[in-house]
């Protein structure tokens, strides 16, 4: 590889092709564009004004935990496979998930 | 002063906090969109460069902004999360240039410390999520579901306590953050999670790294294939990803905060450290595998704050400490081993650490000299309103009565002659060989009469209007080619022309009409209007510049201007102004393709109507007042644009903007006439700036100035800065007094302070029983060791022979924030003390400051303000106290204080009771003082009577005027305080009567419900005065910004607020325009 100067990338060939560089004596340009203003409605789509989940994070990894615990208790009689084959996937989910929480708040 | 005061931006914020590129505008259009606190300008990539094509008001400060494409859209949304917990994300509607609101919402958490870092926004590269980080040990997340909808945001607990950067990393399976933290030891690691959006939790992610550099502060996601992330520190450059690739290379110690990413493949980056040095980070990589790390020296640029690389090798370098700089990548270095070069600088006032008001023609108009930028790219910055005129010469001519200029030939582009009219004769002036100026003849010109009217005419002729004739003279010859005479007993009072046409009145309302054919003059039309004329245009304003369909004529009597066709003088409109005034001058103009016709009256007013060229139709009446003399309009031409300069007493130049007429006062006492000017008594020839509402001189210092201030009988300036010196690893400061020429800024004298010593106050003040006056400089010895200064001086100097000459020193035990003179004596904030000097002559004859009393009880007395015996105190972080000296006792003593717990930045006193204050959460408000009251307790409470959130944090205010007041104007009553800020901001508080704040707060509440804040953000949260502590509805401040926004409606919405107001819209429009004036 050469020189890692140049090969600048190129999105519009005619981009600043035509710019003259100001004199560097000149004062610097002081030119504000015309300021917006916004005299249409402004107000989001539906469903798109955003707030925050008001559930306290520990109490959602207890629901969460409670939930995990539900589901296998459900899926069991439909679930053929043996169950400690079952267990051990979700086993370090669940650990993992509870270790942090508790070790967290 | 009063209560009700209307805050307005004269300059807004220039400082660039953050900026991005990508194609908002247009799926085509690639666009810059910069950031300067609480505005975003959108600008579009063009061969020429850099188009401005917006302004947008943001209602809060921007803490972060962010381009993203979320799936199977076209074009880049925006994403903006302000300082006060809002976010709003924007689309660009290209079919009504208008940005839509796709989302928004509140982000703010009930409990959580906020970071200290700042708050961090980032959006995961495959649109999954928005990820921030605004509290410690929160990380909140935004999901977006499959259609690019956002969802409920949720928060994550983030271990990591001292987060100093987190990005998402690219080409991750699950959306994947990088985190950059300190941990309880200080070492810095980075560590990564993957966000699990379902389970709502981080799982560890695929990697960590720790003890990286102790100055790592910045984390750069590289784009897949090649991923991870390089880690900037202050003495090494680190790569690493999820295969344990490692590369690393020192670099020479440096703190880098801005970055731009060149190639979409991310192997280089550009680089800016916090000495303005850009450099080039190439990452060398072989297919898929990164192998290494190079950084390569580019140039000097200004110190940056951001960089966005935009196309073809040119980059935009955002900067809060200095210029914003357009810049071209060479190939080649130049002769000082730059491949930087510098296209086009973006003017930026910030940080205004300090200014003083400088008012060089006593004349109520202040210029405005601020303490600007920091570092290397510190200056001094002259900004003062209207429109100067370089005076290139000028000479003595008593009695001048009009002044044309005239070409020697007709297609010359440079004019050649000017004719002089007196009363009683013309003269006439030509540029010689040697470019100067002397007298000469045409003699086809009648030189023994005062000339009407003088202009270049088609076939090279020259048209002299007098009151007897109208003469028309060739140009090469200088001989009289024909001549139109004044029928008997009629003299022209009043005369127009262009190049084809004369239009003229005589006495007894005659309009006579010529139009000049094959080298003659040829009457074409003569009618008798009812009453006399008083003024006469026929400016060119349609398609053909050299002839006219339409005449303007102003009447005496029934005080009307009239349209008339040409070449038939058929009445097309009539239009009564009202009054008992004389319409003085008529113009029929087009400015930037709109034609107006102007009418000034005598009075000094002046009237505008949009013209329809075809039909002569006039609307959209306007008047407005310029001075309060005859006024002269006449049209000329600066840099390819037409604009009108009236003469007057208070000469103005009329131009467009955005396609609205604005007035901008040319900086010249008083002119009668234009092109070269004559002003009472002298005719000079200038040239004239661009034209433009405020101008800003920048003179570059190459160190800091801290603190200015201005000493009118010196005819100087005076100002403490300090300079990096970086010799070896060590850094050291110096710190100077320095002196300038208030007229040249030419530097006059230095004095170098002590080392440790910094500049901390500079007043210009004299004494009792002393007629000269000094600069008196407040200094504090800063040691390393110590936690705040224990020792400082109070220098006084006089300018002798324009140099410093220390005469006295006084060693303080402590910093001595601020200094003013106070009742013939020096009043010096010292630490938590208020100290008063006395002025002692010895009896060798010199003197020395004698410590007489003083007033204990601050935090730390940072500002101070007088008025007459009472002292206004502004304390680190007990809000504002007012203490009064007793001459009797000589004694100062605490009279009343606010007792909320304000960090302060700034204090003015309005007037005897009112007090302004400015504090570190960009809040002002006002105190008063409660003299009245009835018991003690209330008496030595400072009462708040108005709190506003101004977004900016403001570092100064000055009493003062960056306008010409008028006084017998009702504007010209008006008090204004101006203030300067960290993001370049100048404003003007302006203390309203009563009535016109009830006015204008009616106003107010019916415009927010027309103009929408940007993103659905709401006004009236924005404006709430806000702190830790609490926050609560502005009261007694007015957003001059919103109400002056008025004049850019549409005329329809224009007229629903009038309706709303139950105020015509001519009245409304009057009324905001008056206050427009103000600064």
């Amino acid at each position: 590889m050469g020189s890692p100067m140049g090969n600048w990338p190129s999105y519009n060939p005619h981009s600043f092709s035509q710019v003259v560089p100001a004199d560097p004596s000149a004062q610097p340009s002081n030119v504000t564009p015309a300021t917006y203003i916004a005299t249409h409605r402004t107000d989001p789509p539906p469903g798109q004004v955003i707030t925050t989940d008001p559930k306290n994070i520990l109490l959602r990894h207890f629901y969460q935990k409670s939930e995990e615990k539900l589901r296998p208790k459900r899926a069991a009689p439909d679930n053929l496979t043996p169950q400690n084959n079952g267990k051990q996937p979700r086993g370090p989910v669940a650990d993992d998930g509870g270790s942090q929480a508790s070790g967290r708040s | 002063m009063s209560v009700w005061n209307y805050v307005v931006t004269a300059h807004k914020p220039t400082s660039v906090t953050h900026s991005c590129v990508g194609n908002f505008t247009s799926p085509q259009q690639l666009n810059l969109i910069v950031a300067k606190c609480t505005r975003i300008e959108i600008h579009l990539l063009t061969p020429q460069g850099l188009q401005p094509m917006v302004d947008v008001p943001i209602y809060g400060r921007i803490a972060t902004l962010e381009l993203f494409r979320p799936h199977n859209e076209t074009q880049d949304f925006l994403f903006i999360a302000t300082e006060r917990y809002k976010f709003c994300v924007l689309q660009w509607d290209g079919e009504k240039s208008e940005l839509l609101t796709r989302a928004m919402g509140d982000v703010s958490d009930r409990i959580g410390r906020p970071t200290d870092n700042g708050q961090i926004g980032i959006i995961d590269p495959d649109c999954r999520l928005i990820g921030l980080h605004l509290y410690d040990g929160l990380f909140k997340v935004i999901p977006f579901d499959n259609k690019g909808q956002l969802k409920e945001a949720f928060n994550i607990r983030l271990e990591e306590l001292q987060v100093l950067d987190i990005k998402f990393l690219y080409g991750c399976v699950k959306p994947t953050i990088v985190v950059l933290y300190q941990d309880n030891k200080d070492a810095r690691h980075v560590k990564t999670y993957e966000v699990a959006l379902k389970d709502k939790d981080f799982v560890e992610g695929p990697w960590s790294q720790n003890n990286l550099d102790n100055g790592a502060g910045l984390l750069i996601p590289v784009p897949a294939p090649l991923g991870g992330v390089i880690i900037i520190g202050e003495e090494t450059i680190v790569y690493c990803n999820a295969n344990a690739t490692f590369k690393a290379i020192p670099i020479k110690q440096s703190i880098i905060r801005a970055y731009g990413r060149v190639d979409p493949d991310g192997s280089r980056y550009l680089l800016g450290d916090n000495t303005g040095i850009l450099h080039l980070l190439v990452l060398t990589h072989e297919r898929e595998r990164v192998t290494g790390l190079k950084i390569e020296y580019l140039g000097e640029t200004s110190i940056a704050s951001s960089i966005s690389y935009l196309d073809n090798g040119v980059v935009y370098v955002g900067s809060r400490f200095g210029d914003s700089q357009l810049v071209k990548l060479n190939l080649q270095a130049d002769a000082n081993g730059s491949y930087v070069e510098v296209l086009e600088r973006y003017v930026n006032l910030g940080p205004i650490v300090d200014f003083c008001v400088v008012d060089l023609d006593r004349q109520g108009q202040g210029q405005v000299v601020t303490c600007s930028g920091a570092f290397k790219d510190g200056s001094l910055r002259v900004v003062r309103n209207g429109i100067g005129i370089n005076e290139q010469a000028s000479v003595e001519l008593q009695g001048i009565k009009g002044l044309w200029s005239l070409k020697s030939s007709f297609n010359d582009p440079y004019d050649m002659y000017l004719v002089v009219s007196f009363i009683s004769e013309t003269r006439f002036l030509a540029m010689n060989m040697e470019d100067e100026l002397e007298e000469t003849e045409i003699e086809g010109f009648d030189a023994q009469t005062q000339t009407l009217f003088c202009q270049n005419a088609i076939s090279d002729l020259l048209i002299q209007v007098t009151a007897n004739s109208v003469r028309l003279v060739s140009c090469t010859s200088r001989e009289l080619v024909d001549q139109w005479n004044a029928p008997e007993g009629f003299s022209v009072n009043v005369a127009s022309a262009n190049v084809s046409q004369v239009l003229l009145a005589t006495g007894g309302g005659h309009l006579v009409y010529l139009e000049i054919r094959d080298s003659k003059l040829v009457e074409v039309k003569h009618i008798q209007l009812e009453h006399e004329i008083s003024c006469v245009d026929l400016n060119p304003i349609g398609e053909n510049p050299q002839y006219s369909s339409l005449a303007a004529v102003g009447m005496w009597t029934d005080i009307s201007v009239r349209i008339l066709s040409l070449p038939d003088l058929e009445l097309i409109r009539k239009e009564n102004l009202g009054g008992e005034i004389v319409p003085r001058s008529v113009l029929l103009c087009t400015l930037e393709g709109i034609s107006y016709l102007l009418c000034a009256v005598g009075d000094g007013h002046l009237f505008s109507f949009l013209l329809n060229a075809s039909t002569g139709e006039l609307t959209d009446r306007k008047k407005v007042s310029l001075g309060t003399q005859p006024i002269s309009l006449r049209t000329f031409s600066s840099k390819g644009t037409t604009h009108v300069f009236a003469s007057s007493d208070r000469p103005t130049v009329i131009y467009s903007s955005n396609k609205k007429l604005l007035y901008s006062n040319v900086n010249l006492k008083e002119v009668n006439h234009i092109l070269a000017i004559a002003k009472e008594g002298e005719l000079s020839i200038g040239t004239i700036d661009d034209i433009q509402k405020l101008h800003i001189r920048t003179i570059p210092l190459n160190e800091q100035a801290r603190r200015i201030c201005h000493q009118e009988q010196s005819r100087t300036l005076a100002f403490c800065s300090f300079k990096h010196n970086q010799i070896s690893i060590e850094e050291s400061e110096i710190h100077y007094v320095r002196l300038l020429d208030h007229q040249t800024f030419e530097f006059l004298s230095t004095h170098p302070l002590d080392q440790y010593e910094h500049g901390c106050s500079i007043i210009s003040c004299s004494f009792s029983d002393d007629n000269n006056v000094y600069y008196c400089v407040g200094t504090a010895y800063v040691l390393p060791e110590e936690n705040e200064p224990t020792k400082g001086r109070i220098l006084v100097f006089a300018v002798e022979d324009g140099r410093l000459q220390l005469i006295v020193e006084k060693e303080t035990k402590g910093a001595v924030y601020s200094l003013n003179a106070f009742n013939g004596k020096l009043l010096a904030a010292i630490n938590q003390k208020i100290q008063l000097y006395k002025w002692m002559l010895r009896e060798d004859g010199s003197h020395e400051l004698q410590s007489e009393c003083g007033h204990h009880g601050h935090i730390l007395a940072l500002y101070t303000q007088t008025r007459g015996d009472f002292i206004v105190v502004g304390d680190l972080m007990k809000s504002i106290s007012l203490l009064v000296y007793k001459h009797e006792e000589s004694a100062i003593e605490e009279l009343a204080r606010d007792y909320n717990a304000n960090w302060m930045s700034a204090v003015e006193m309005l007037d005897d009771e009112i007090y302004v204050g400015a504090e570190n959460n960009y809040n002002l408000f006002t105190v008063r003082k409660n003299s009245d009251a009835a018991t003690d307790e209330e008496r030595g409470r400072l009462e708040v009577v108005g709190e506003y959130h101004l977004g900016e944090f403001v570092n100064r205010f000055r009493h003062g005027s960056l306008v010409m007041r008028l006084p017998d104007s009702e504007m010209g009553q008006i008090p204004t305080v101006i203030f300067g800020t960290i993001n370049g901001v100048i404003g003007i508080i302006a203390s309203l009567p009563h009535d016109q704040y009830v006015f204008l707060e009616k106003l107010q509440s019916t415009l927010v419900k027309f103009i929408k804040g940007v993103g659905n953000l709401s006004h009236e949260q924005w404006r709430s005065f806000h702190n830790d502590k609490k926050m609560s509805e502005a009261r007694s401040f007015l957003d001059g910004d919103l109400i002056e926004s008025f004049l850019d409606l549409s005329r329809s919405k224009m007229e629903e607020v009038s309706k709303g107001m139950g105020v015509s819209v001519e009245e409304l429009s009057k009324r905001v325009e008056e206050l427009t004036r103000l600064h």
